[in-house]
């Protein structure tokens, strides 16, 4: 049987495994992502790894590169925009992060997903 | 009108996180009749689209999905 997929549009999956250790891998899946959607593009970027700590609440802030505004303000402008922000819970456990305590605009989705995600996506890119 | 459906089996993954509510809802499935329904309890936040993704991937129906708190309570028909 084939799968249906959740959406007609074309859609591009960015994956996050760079943290804030790393601040300049984390601006360009928001930039790339807003700018899909302008395109009229689905974009969804998934944390994972030490991507994780990109969300937890209150790391964006602290964020801020060169002359570009803050990982903030590049972050609320992507989800304001329509893209789609998905964390892999358990990479907390794994670097011994706290659980939970992400923006809000986050969602909490594990490997079934992420997979299903990949499968579904017309183009992968991982930072 | 909602109909009610009647589990055959209950699995309860409460407290348990990703991967561990999919793996344990496959082996169900694995073990039922095509037909029957499963209803299984989870409160990782994770399992919501995961336990979707991995019926949809299977081809099996996912007939409701009710939320009280954190637990999630879904009821998943076998349909292959």
């Amino acid at each position: 049987m084939k799968v249906r997929k959740l959406s007609e549009e074309k859609n591009i999956l960015y994956v996050q495994t760079s943290g804030v250790d790393t601040p300049e891998r984390t601006y360009a899946p928001f930039i790339l992502a807003t700018t899909a959607v302008a395109m009229g593009l689905d974009a969804t970027i998934y944390f994972v790894i030490k991507g994780v700590s990109v969300v937890k609440r209150g790391e964006a802030e602290k964020i801020k590169l060169g002359d570009f505004p803050s990982l903030k303000e590049i972050m609320d402008q992507a989800v304001k925009a329509g893209v789609k922000l998905e964390v892999c819970e358990q990479s907390c456990m794994l670097l011994g992060l706290g659980r939970g305590d992400f923006v809000e605009d986050a969602k909490v989705v594990g490997a079934a997903t992420l997979n299903d995600r990949l499968l579904d996506a017309d183009a992968v890119m991982c930072f | 009108m909602q109909t009610e459906f009647r589990p055959n089996r209950i699995l309860d993954a409460l407290g348990l996180y990703c991967p561990e509510p999919v793996f344990r809802t496959r082996v169900e499935l694995d073990r039922m009749a095509v037909g029957e329904v499963l209803e299984v309890f989870a409160d990782d936040p994770a399992a919501e689209e995961d336990i979707k993704s991995l019926v949809r991937r299977t081809g099996n129906d996912v007939l409701r999905l009710k939320k009280d708190g954190s637990v999630l309570q879904f009821l998943i028909r076998k349909v292959r």
